[in-house]
C-alpha cells in the first residue's frame, strides 16, 4: 500500500468545487433568530448608560442585553474578559449590547438605535503609553482576576498582564566575551487573521437542557468546557458541532461568540439564535493577532560565534489576555531562533492596551519573534563582515545542544536544521548577500532566515481516534479534529489506510466534529494534529486489526501469529488460499450454520502529550513541547532605489517534515504561508487613530495580498528527519512557513535600501521614511 | 443585505424617473436615484445613509448612450467602467477607469456613480476635467440642461431631484492629444489611490494635469498646468514645483502622510513628463 | 416601469431554470440565493462589501459580486451559481492544481475562472490576473490558483 506519502486530493475536494461543501452559515433552520453586536464607540471610557429603550421598539426585536444582565468574566488563562462591556469599554468595538430579533434586518436596526453615554478615559494607544509609570490602568483590577490556567503573573497596578523570563549561563561573562555587539528594536503591528469566513457560532438551548451550539471554531471541546464553566452545566449536556470551517490561522481558537449566541438564545426562551460577525465586527471586535515590539542585543565573537543574547519583548495583547500569557511562554522558550546560545536573558511582557484584543495568530508568537531575532541575526553578520547564511549555519543549533529553557535536544525532536541552510543555498542560488546592480538604480537583492517552533501546548493535551466498521468492510474513522483547510481529516484518513492496508476511498471520515460523538481533541492549533491524531489513529488501528486478527483466529482454527492481512482480506500467512474478508468479519462472524460470534469490531485509540512541563517562574527551565520543527526561508527581491518599490521574485522555504505525509497539501501549506508571511510583511496592518479608533475595518483598506502581487516564483523543498515517536516520521509542518519570509524580506530590503528596516509593513513608504531619518 | 426595507422603481424615461422623484418626495418618502448600486448598498448596509426608495436608471436609453454624436463623445451615466474598456472610444478614459476598483466591481459600478462617489476619488473625472470642452447632461424638471463638468466638484452640481444622464467631451479635443494616466498606491494594484495623475500633452507641447486622491476631490490647476508646461526646465524641476504650488496641501491619511504624497506625486509627474516629452 | 414596492414572486432564471421565489425589493441576490427557497449557499458572504468576492456569481456569463447588486435589478438576467457548473473544466482544474485549502473563496475564483474559460475569447495571462485581482484567498498562495484558471483557459491539465 502506497498512500502515505502520496498527493491525495483532499476528501472533501469535490464538495469544494462544487458549492456543496457546507459551513456553519450555510445551515440553517427556518426561524432562527439573529443575535447582533453593538459596538463600542470609544476605546477607553466609563460606561454612564446604555439606553436600550427605542431598540426594544423596534418590530421583532425580543430581546436588548447588556454587560449588566451578566455576571460571567471570560479568559482561558485569567479571566478578565466581560462578553458584554460592563462598567467601562476597553476598545473601540467590544460588544455593549447584543440585540436577539426575529430577522437580522430588524436586529442591525435595532443595534444601530442603541445609545451609549461614556466619561471618556486616557486612551493607551500603545505600548509606550501602558508602560508609562503615570499610565492609566486598562484593568484596575489587574492581578485580582482568576487565573484559569497557571501560569500568569500579571503586575498589580500596572497594565502588565503577565511577564515570561528566561535565562541561562552567565550574562556577564558572556558579555566580556564578546567582540562584536550589535542592538536592533523592531516594532510591528497587530494584525488580523482575515479568514475569508467570518467567525459564526449558533446557540439553541432545548427542552431538556441540552445546548446545541454550531460555530465555526477550531476548538469545539474547549467551546464545551468553558460554556459549562460560566454558565455551570454539565459539559455532557453541552454538544459542539464544528462544521467545515472557512480559514482559521488561530484566530478561531478563542472563545467569544459562542459565549453570546448561548446568552441569546437563554434570552429568547431557548429558540436557535444566530450571530454572525460582519467583516467590520470580524476585524474590529473579535480578536486580532498582537502587535507587539523587542530590543535585542546579541554578543559573538569575533569568529562569528554567539555568546550572548539579552532579549525583551513586549506584546501590545490589546484590552484582554485571551491567551497572551500562553504566547509569551512561547516566545521566551524560543527566544533565541534556531542556534545554540549559551548565555541568555529573556524577559517578555503581556501589555494591556485599549486596542483591540488578541489572541493566537499563526505561528503563536513565533512569527514576531523570529522577526526580531533575525532582524538582529543580519545585524550581526553586517558586523561581522559575514555572509548572514554562513553565519547562521555557524551557530544553527544541533542535537545534544539544550535550548533557552534547557530542554534536550536529539536528532528525532529537533530535525536538522545545518542540512536545511545548506539546501537553501543551491535553492535559491544564494549569491552571498550582495546587492546587484541592475540597471540605473535599480538592484536585486536576496535575504535570508531561519525558523524554529515547537507546539507550546498544555502538558495533559490528548487526542482520540474512534474506527467503526461498515457491512463491506470498509470503515468509519472519526476524530476530534476540525477540517479548516489543511488537510487534516485527509491525513488521518490516509493513516488509517495506510496502517489497514486498504484504499483510502474505503476509509470515511465526516469532515465536522461533534463533542458528544467524536473522541475528545484538545484543539485544532499549534500543527500538532498530524501528531497527535496521527498517533491517535495508530493506535486505534492497532486495536481494531488486533480484534479482526482474534476472530479470523477463531473461524481459522489457529494463532492470530499466523495471520497477516492485506487486500482487505485476513489470510494464513504461509497460504493465503485460506483467508477471510474484512466485510465477513466487520459486522461479526456468522458461521454457515447461522451462529455468529466477536459482534461488530470498533478500534479506539488515544494519544496523550508526554514529559512537558510549565516552565519554572524564576529561570523559566521547562520542556515547552515534543518537538521543534526548523528551516530555513529566503527571498530574492528587485528593489527601485529610486521610488522605493520592489517586486519579490522568489520565494523560498526549506523545511524538515520529518516524513512528507502527502507532497501536494504540504506544499500549498507552504507556499500558502509564505503568502501570508509575506502579506503581512509588505500591507498588512491594523491603524488605530490618536483616540484609539480602529481605522481599518474592512478588507478594502486592511489590505491583503492579491492574484498578481505573489512573487513569481515559489520554491519549496522539504527534507526529512524522522520525528520518531510520530506517525511515519512526519513533523508539525502547518504554520511554519510564514515564521521567517517576513524577516528575509527585511533582510533584504535592508541590504537593497541600505538601511535597517525593523518595522512591518515594508511598504514602499516605510522604507522611504527610514531613510530619511538615518 | 440592507438593514431597512426599500421600494424599487426602474423607470424606462428620464420623465417617469423625474416625475417618480416628484410623487415618493410628496409622499413624504426618500427616494434615491440608483446606478450601480456598489456605493448605496454598502453605505446602507453600515446604516450610514438612510433611503426608501431607490429609482434604478439603468433602462433609460438616454443613461446608456455610447458613442458619437456630431462633434461630441457621449458616455451615458449608466455605463459600467468595464462598458467603457470594451468600447475603449477615449482610451484616456478608458486608462484612467479601468484602474478604479477591480474588474468585477467595474462591472458594477456605472461612469455616474463614480463621478458623483461620496469616496472623494472619483478618478473617472479627470480626463473629463483636463477638456476645454466637457459637459455634463443633467435630467431636470425644466428638461436637459447642459452643465460644464470642471464644476463637478461643486455642491450643487446636481440638485435634488436631478440625476446626471450623461457626459460628453468634443471628439477632437479628446482624441487629438497625447495622455498618461497613472494611479500611485500604497503598496497594492487594488486600493484607493494616494495619488491618480492624469496628464495631457496637446499639439502645441502644453501639458495639464488632473489629480485624484491628493485631496478630498479631484483637480486641476491651471497654475500647476503652467508650470508644468515650461519646457525650458527639466522635468524633474516642474514636478518639484508643481507639488509645490498645488491649490491644495496633500491629503494625510492610512494610504500615506502628506510629505510622502507629496514625494510620489512628485517623482510620477516627472516620469511622466519625460515619458510623454520623448513620444 | 417596474414597480417592486412590497414582497413579490418573481421568476428567476437560476442555472437554466426557473426557479419561483418571493423577494423582498431591498434584497441582494446574495440573500435571495443563499434564502431558504433556493438554498444556494455555495455563493458565501466575506464582506457584503464587494472586497473579497467570495459571492461571485455569473449574470448573463460575467462576473458579479452578489453583494452589491439587488435582485429586483437582474431578475430577468441569467444566472449562474457555482452549483450550476455541470463538470466545467475549471472545477477539473481546481482539483488537479488543489488551488483550495479551506475552500472558502473557492466559489468566488470559480465562477471567475469559469467566465475567463467559457466567455472571454483571450484570457491571456494579464486579462486572467486582472479578472482574478477581484477575489481574496488568505489560504493559497494564489499561484495554484492561477494554475488552475490557465490550465481551463487553455485546455491544458
Amino acid at each position: 500500500m502506497k498512500i502515505i506519502g502520496t498527493s491525495v486530493p483532499r476528501k472533501e475536494a469535490p464538495n469544494k468545487v462544487t458549492g456543496r461543501a457546507r459551513y456553519a452559515n450555510d445551515i440553517n433552520v427556518p426561524g432562527t433568530f439573529h443575535a447582533v453586536m453593538v459596538p463600542a464607540r470609544q476605546a477607553h471610557a466609563q460606561i454612564i448608560a446604555i439606553d436600550t429603550d427605542e431598540a426594544k421598539k423596534v418590530p421583532g426585536v425580543k430581546a436588548v442585553i447588556t454587560g449588566k444582565d451578566l455576571s460571567v468574566l471570560s479568559g482561558d488563562v485569567m479571566e478578565d474578559r466581560p462578553p458584554l462591556a460592563r462598567d467601562k469599554v476597553r476598545y473601540w468595538g467590544e460588544p455593549i449590547a447584543l440585540v436577539v430579533a426575529r430577522d437580522e434586518a430588524a436586529a442591525r436596526r435595532a443595534a444601530g438605535l442603541v445609545q451609549a453615554r461614556y466619561q471618556p478615559l486616557p486612551v493607551i494607544n500603545s505600548i509606550q503609553d501602558a508602560l508609562d509609570k503615570k499610565a492609566a490602568l486598562v484593568h484596575q483590577q489587574n492581578g485580582s482576576y482568576t487565573v484559569a490556567t497557571p501560569p500568569v503573573y500579571p503586575k498589580k497596578h500596572s497594565n502588565i498582564a503577565d511577564e515570561a523570563n528566561v535565562t541561562k549561563g552567565d550574562m556577564d561573562k558572556a558579555w566580556k566575551d564578546s567582540d562584536v555587539k550589535v542592538k536592533v528594536h523592531v516594532s510591528l503591528p497587530q494584525i488580523d487573521h482575515a479568514a475569508m469566513e467570518p467567525r459564526i457560532a449558533k446557540a439553541e438551548i432545548l427542552a431538556d437542557g441540552r445546548v446545541l451550539i454550531h460555530a465555526s471554531t477550531q476548538a469545539p471541546f474547549e467551546v464545551q468546557k468553558l460554556l459549562a464553566k460560566y454558565f455551570k452545566l454539565n459539559p455532557g449536556q453541552i454538544s459542539v458541532t464544528a462544521p467545515l470551517v472557512g480559514g482559521a490561522f488561530g484566530g478561531k481558537a478563542g472563545v467569544q461568540l459562542e459565549i453570546l449566541a448561548y446568552v441569546a438564545s437563554k434570552a429568547v426562551g431557548g429558540q436557535m439564535v444566530k450571530i454572525v460577525n460582519t467583516r467590520e465586527d470580524d476585524l474590529a471586535t473579535s480578536p486580532l493577532g498582537m502587535g507587539f515590539e523587542a530590543d535585542i542585543a546579541l554578543g559573538a565573537s569575533q569568529d562569528g560565534r554567539i555568546k550572548a543574547a539579552e532579549m525583551r519583548f513586549f506584546m501590545d495583547i490589546g484590552a484582554y489576555a485571551d491567551s497572551a500569557p500562553r504566547i509569551a511562554r512561547a516566545i521566551a522558550a524560543q527566544c533565541t531562533g534556531p542556534y545554540a546560545v549559551p548565555n541568555v536573558h529573556t524577559d517578555v511582557y503581556c501589555v494591556y492596551t485599549n486596542h483591540t484584543y488578541t489572541t493566537a495568530w499563526r505561528g503563536f508568537g513565533h512569527m514576531p519573534m523570529t522577526f526580531a531575532v533575525e532582524r538582529a541575526m543580519d545585524e550581526l553578520a553586517e558586523a561581522l563582515k559575514m555572509d548572514p547564511l554562513d553565519l547562521r549555519e555557524l551557530n544553527a543549533i544541533r542535537p545534544h545542544d539544550v535550548t533557552p529553557t534547557k530542554a534536550r535536544l536529539t536528532r528525532s525532536n529537533l530535525g536538522d536544521l545545518p542540512k536545511a541552510l545548506t539546501h537553501m543555498r543551491q535553492l535559491i542560488g544564494w549569491n552571498g548577500g550582495r546587492v546587484e546592480a541592475l540597471g540605473p538604480g535599480r538592484v536585486r537583492v536576496q535575504g535570508v532566515a531561519a525558523f524554529w517552533k515547537t507546539s507550546s501546548s498544555p502538558p495533559n493535551a490528548v487526542s482520540g481516534a474512534l474506527i467503526t466498521m461498515n457491512s463491506d468492510g470498509s470503515v468509519n474513522l472519526s476524530i476530534g479534529a476540525v477540517e479548516f483547510g489543511p488537510g487534516t481529516k485527509t491525513t488521518a484518513a490516509q493513516i488509517l489506510a495506510e496502517q489497514l492496508r486498504i484504499p483510502l476511498d474505503r476509509v470515511f471520515i465526516h469532515e465536522d466534529v461533534n463533542t458528544q460523538v467524536d473522541p475528545e481533541h484538545w484543539k485544532t492549533v499549534a500543527s500538532l494534529s498530524t501528531y497527535m491524531v496521527g498517533r491517535a489513529v495508530l493506535d486505534a488501528a492497532k486495536d481494531l486489526m488486533t480484534q479482526m486478527l482474534m476472530v479470523a483466529a477463531s473461524v481459522l482454527k489457529c494463532s492470530p501469529d499466523d495471520l497477516d492481512y492485506g487486500d482487505e482480506k485476513i489470510y494464513v500467512r504461509d497460504d493465503p488460499s485460506i483467508y477471510l474478508d474484512f466485510k465477513d468479519l466487520a459486522l461479526g462472524y456468522k458461521y454457515q450454520e447461522g451462529d455468529s460470534i466477536g459482534g461488530q469490531l470498533m478500534g479506539r485509540g488515544k494519544f496523550m502529550i508526554r514529559h512537558l512541563n510549565l516552565l519554572d517562574q524564576q529561570t523559566g527551565h521547562g520542556r515547552p513541547g515534543p518537538a521543534w520543527t526548523v528551516g530555513v526561508q529566503a527571498v530574492e527581491v528587485e528593489y527601485d532605489q529610486n521610488t522605493h518599490q520592489y517586486r519579490i521574485l522568489k520565494a523560498a522555504t526549506v523545511i524538515d517534515a520529518g516524513k512528507v505525509l502527502n507532497p501536494a497539501i504540504a506544499s500549498g501549506q507552504v507556499m500558502g504561508g509564505m503568502n501570508m508571511g509575506l502579506g503581512v510583511a509588505s500591507r498588512e496592518g491594523i491603524f488605530y487613530d490618536s483616540d484609539g479608533r480602529l481605522l481599518n475595518n474592512q478588507l478594502r483598506l486592511y489590505k491583503l495580498m492579491r492574484m498578481g502581487e505573489q512573487p513569481k516564483q515559489y520554491l519549496v523543498e522539504f527534507i526529512e528527519t524522522p520525528q520518531v515517536d510520530s506517525a511515519f516520521g512526519a513533523r508539525p509542518i502547518g504554520e511554519h512557513a510564514v515564521l521567517a519570509i517576513g524577516a528575509a524580506l527585511a533582510n533584504a530590503l535592508s541590504r537593497a535600501a541600505n538601511v535597517s528596516l525593523n518595522m512591518l509593513p515594508i511598504t514602499p513608504e516605510a522604507i522611504w521614511r527610514a531613510r530619511r531619518a538615518r | 443585505m440592507l438593514p431597512f426595507g426599500i421600494e424599487y422603481y426602474r423607470p424606462d424615461t428620464i420623465d417617469e424617473a423625474l416625475k417618480l422623484y416628484r410623487r415618493l418626495r410628496e409622499n413624504h418618502q426618500e427616494p434615491v436615484f440608483y446606478g450601480g448600486g456598489t456605493e448605496l448598498l454598502t453605505r446602507a448596509r453600515l446604516q450610514n445613509v438612510h433611503f426608501d426608495a431607490v429609482i434604478d436608471l439603468k433602462n433609460i436609453p438616454e443613461v446608456r448612450v455610447h458613442g458619437r454624436s456630431g462633434d461630441w463623445l457621449e458616455f451615458g451615466a449608466g455605463l459600467r467602467l468595464t462598458d467603457l474598456a470594451d468600447g475603449n472610444l477615449w482610451p484616456l478614459l478608458t486608462a484612467t477607469a479601468d484602474r478604479i476598483a477591480d474588474h468585477t466591481t467595474r462591472g458594477q459600478i456605472t461612469l455616474g456613480g463614480n463621478l458623483l462617489s461620496t469616496i472623494p476619488y472619483r478618478e473617472a473625472s479627470l480626463p473629463f476635467l483636463l477638456m476645454d470642452e466637457a459637459e455634463a447632461l443633467v435630467a431636470t424638471e425644466d428638461g436637459i440642461e447642459s452643465r460644464p463638468l470642471a464644476n463637478l466638484v461643486s455642491d450643487s452640481f446636481i440638485k435634488p431631484g436631478e440625476f446626471l444622464v450623461s457626459v460628453r467631451v468634443k471628439g477632437d479635443e479628446a482624441k487629438g492629444i497625447a495622455y498618461r494616466s497613472r494611479k500611485m498606491t500604497r503598496q497594492d494594484w487594488i486600493d484607493y489611490p494616494l495619488v491618480t495623475v492624469a496628464v495631457t500633452r496637446r499639439a502645441d507641447g502644453s501639458l495639464r494635469a488632473a489629480f485624484s486622491g491628493w485631496a478630498g476631490f479631484p483637480f486641476v490647476s491651471s497654475a500647476v498646468n503652467h508650470i508644468l508646461s515650461d519646457t525650458g526646465k527639466s522635468a524633474r524641476r516642474r514636478a518639484q514645483e508643481a507639488v509645490a504650488h498645488m491649490p491644495v496641501k496633500a491629503l494625510e491619511d492610512l494610504h500615506g502622510t502628506r510629505e510622502y504624497r507629496e514625494f510620489v506625486t512628485e517623482y510620477t509627474l516627472a516620469q511622466i513628463i519625460d515619458e510623454l516629452e520623448d513620444d | 416601469m417596474r414597480e417592486f414596492t412590497r414582497p413579490e414572486q418573481i421568476s428567476l432564471s437560476i442555472n437554466n431554470e426557473p426557479r419561483n421565489v418571493v423577494v423582498y425589493p431591498g434584497e441582494t441576490l446574495l440573500y435571495t440565493l443563499r434564502g431558504d427557497a433556493l438554498g444556494l449557499t455555495g455563493a458565501k458572504p466575506g464582506c457584503e462589501n464587494g472586497d473579497c468576492g467570495a459571492c461571485t456569481v455569473l449574470v448573463d456569463g460575467v462576473p458579479v459580486k452578489s453583494c452589491l447588486v439587488l435582485t429586483a435589478e437582474i431578475e430577468d438576467r441569467d444566472i449562474t451559481t457555482v452549483e450550476g457548473l455541470n463538470q466545467a473544466p475549471i472545477q477539473q482544474a481546481f482539483l488537479d492544481h488543489m488551488a483550495f485549502q479551506c475552500g472558502y473563496c473557492t466559489s468566488g475564483f470559480l465562477m471567475v475562472g469559469h467566465a475567463l474559460s467559457q466567455h472571454v475569447d483571450r484570457a491571456d495571462e494579464d486579462r486572467r490576473i486582472e479578472w482574478l485581482r477581484s477575489n481574496i484567498c488568505r489560504c493559497t498562495s494564489y499561484q495554484e490558483i492561477a494554475d488552475a484558471v490557465a490550465a481551463a483557459c487553455n485546455g491544458l491539465d
